[in-house]
């Protein structure tokens, strides 16, 4: 080899320079430039597209790369990876081919992730060796793929297909780590596939087990405190100066809600008001009295008066009291084809209530098209999950046939969205935008939340071990948003003076 | 020289007055200890505990998370609603001690910082402390009321 030709053999060059020769390091003399400009022909004539200048720093990264090499042989990384998925753009280009293996190198301390698709959380276990953990968000990402493909297929009808990705799903998930993350939640909407195109009637529902999972999800998450805090607040304010007051609950349950506006009420300055709860729907037995217990123990005037489920028009308002209506998580079942929400809105605004708070989930589940709506829940409710696992509320990594009660309560909202249709499907979410405009159309005009609930909201969810909630404010409204994604928004409402409304008579009833 | 004959005629002298005699003043100085110390307090001696178990001490350490001045900026009525909840030291063990701490260790500035932000921490304490209120009414004693957990450590609701 002649003595100023370049052996450009990546490996002799790093010698080179390991030797402390630097023959290539520009230096300002005619001399050395010309050899340089020389050198950089030379280069590009055997197919290096590198200056002679950078090649001190190729070395430096070969000898990174040597190294690297090495210590994720030691720990047990496959050689392979170089040959196999990493992917060079243009070898020719020295100094970048050599950034982009180095790059791709695991950092000798975590597992790889090699996947610039689907970012998929990591396992709390860094047991699992980087070669399976690829082949495990492989697996991941691929289910989610044959999910979509599913829910378009049973879009076109074609049963026989969706049949064949479901069995082809199942023998993915051993794959795949089911106790957290997409893994999960795709377990869910698995079998609510499955349950769509096998055409299993709906399991039957206790009020028993309705409230269970209802007291556990309430325990396992704030978004329904957050909903109940939100809109205590807003009625606490929209009740100031008032003597008497009438608080309509859509959907009593266990009376979660009361207690707090009960004892706000009652440290009120000016002193509480005589209030009046009208519970509607589902509720545990005896809450009017253990409501009536708490608030004769605080000093609140009260009075209680259940009424059944769908019976809006039973409610009876008397002249002179203020009137609250609170629906969290309700109106969206009206939302049917032939529901009755339009009615329902038009008996509320009859009662002229002072305030109308409203809570819904911040979903669009109500799309006509199955498969927009499929796609939607999945990434809504793998936010919630994943919401869930952190508060500690999702029980953990668990075996797939044990769920934790809170899961439980939201997989029986996934299976109505994904396997019903008609009246049976309930569960039709839709975001704050449109409820703003059916409200508007109703005769409801907006309030706005203030800062004193966004205050409370915002302490409320620092008090959850999980750092990622957050408290968001949209035209007057309020939103619990996890990493960003918002989950479900609070509003407050009011009759708007322009509709025409007949005034309210004592004593009436509303027939529907 | 002096000194040693000092320290030896104190220690032969009787002790003349013992905190125990006096409750009331025992009461005073606990009132001002913050919720551990208190709880350590009340493990002295039986007086200590009892007087400890007054509600009227973690009346004061409650009042002092709301506000630092010595006046008392809370409603009048405030004392007949928390003593029918279940009394100040329930509040301060569930409610305002866990809340408190949880807020310091979340950063920012923390309800110390600000009036604003201590009384409403107050009333968030009083809130939730309600709903605890309700739900032993509910359970009657059976089992634990559950909506205050999340207050602890992380905990699998399961």
């Amino acid at each position: 080899m002649p003595k100023d030709a370049i052996d450009t053999n990546p490996l002799v060059l790093r010698n080179t320079f390991a030797m402390g020769r630097h023959p290539y390091h520009p230096q300002p003399t005619d001399e050395d430039s010309s050899s340089a400009s020389e050198t950089d022909t030379l280069l590009a004539g055997v197919g290096y597209t590198v200056r002679s200048s950078d090649l001190l720093n190729v070395a430096d990264r070969l000898e990174k790369l040597d190294s690297t090499i090495i210590a994720a042989a030691a720990a047990g990384v496959p050689p392979e990876f170089l040959c196999s998925s990493a992917v060079h753009y243009n070898p020719s280009d020295l100094a970048s081919w050599i950034d982009s293996l180095l790059t791709e190198v695991p950092p000798q301390s975590s597992p790889s992730m090699w996947m610039d698709a689907v970012c998929l959380p990591p396992p709390s276990s860094f047991s699992i060796d980087a070669h399976r953990l690829g082949e495990e968000e492989d697996a991941g990402i691929r289910l989610v793929h044959l999910l979509m493909t599913c829910a378009d297929s049973i879009q076109h009808d074609d049963h026989v297909l969706a049949r064949s990705l479901i069995d082809e799903m199942r023998l993915l998930l051993p794959l795949i780590g089911v106790g957290y993350g997409i893994g999960k939640v795709s377990i869910f909407f698995l079998d609510a596939l499955d349950r769509r195109i096998s055409f299993l009637p709906q399991p039957t529902k206790s009020v028993l087990e309705d409230e269970i999972l209802y007291s556990h999800f309430y325990e396992a998450c704030p978004n329904i405190k957050f909903a109940h805090f939100t809109a205590n607040q807003a009625i606490l304010e929209a009740f100031n100066g008032c003597d008497r007051v009438h608080v309509i609950d859509l959907s009593l349950m266990h009376g979660l809600q009361w207690p707090a506006l009960i004892q706000a009420l009652a440290l009120r300055p000016g002193g509480p008001p005589a209030l009046r709860l009208t519970g509607i729907g589902p509720q545990t037995p005896k809450v009017g009295l253990r409501l009536a217990e708490l608030a004769r123990s605080v000093g609140v005037p009260f009075s209680f008066h259940a009424v059944a489920a769908g019976r809006l028009d039973s409610v009876r308002v008397k002249p002179g009291e203020a009137v609250a209506i609170n629906s969290v998580l309700q109106l969206h079942l009206l939302l049917s084809e032939t529901g009755p929400i339009d009615s329902v809105l038009t008996l509320i605004r009859e009662l002229r209530p002072k305030i109308l708070t409203v809570v819904e989930q911040e979903a669009d589940h109500n799309k006509p098209a199955f498969l927009d709506r499929f796609t939607e829940a999945l990434f809504y409710y793998s936010t919630l999950f994943d919401s869930l696992a952190a508060s500690g509320g999702g029980g953990g990594r668990v075996d797939v046939g044990c769920s934790a009660p809170a899961e439980v309560y939201l997989q029986r909202e996934i299976c109505n969205i994904v396997c019903c249709e008609g009246s049976e499907r309930v569960e039709r979410h839709e975001p704050m935008g449109r409820w703003r405009v059916r409200l508007g159309r109703a005769g409801f005009e907006p309030m706005h939340l203030g800062s004193n609930a966004f205050r409370q909201a915002s302490m409320l969810l620092k008090l959850f071990s999980s750092e990622g909630y957050g408290v968001e404010e949209v035209e007057g409204c309020l939103s619990l948003s996890w990493h960003g994604r918002l989950l479900i928004t609070a509003s407050a409402w009011r009759a708007r003076a322009d509709s025409a409304v007949a005034p309210p008579a004592c004593h009436r009833y509303i027939v529907w | 020289m002096g000194e040693e004959e000092k320290h030896k005629v104190e220690q032969e002298k009787p002790c003349s007055y013992n905190i125990n005699d006096n409750a009331d003043l025992l009461a005073e100085i606990l009132a001002r200890l913050d919720g551990r110390s208190l709880c350590a307090a009340a493990c002295v001696c039986r007086l200590w505990g009892a007087v400890s178990r007054k509600d009227a001490v973690w009346e004061a350490l409650c009042n002092r998370h709301v506000s630092s001045s010595a006046t008392d900026s809370s409603f009048p009525g405030t004392r007949t609603v928390v003593a029918a909840l279940g009394g100040y030291r329930r509040l301060y063990r569930r409610c305002v001690g866990p809340i408190f701490d949880r807020l310091a260790a979340s950063g920012d500035h923390g309800p110390q910082s600000s009036a604003v932000a201590a009384a409403a921490a107050a009333r968030l304490s009083l809130s939730l402390f309600s709903i605890d209120c309700y739900e032993r009414l509910s359970v009657g004693g059976r089992q634990r009321p559950s909506s205050l957990l999340f207050l602890g450590s992380a905990v699998d609701v399961t």
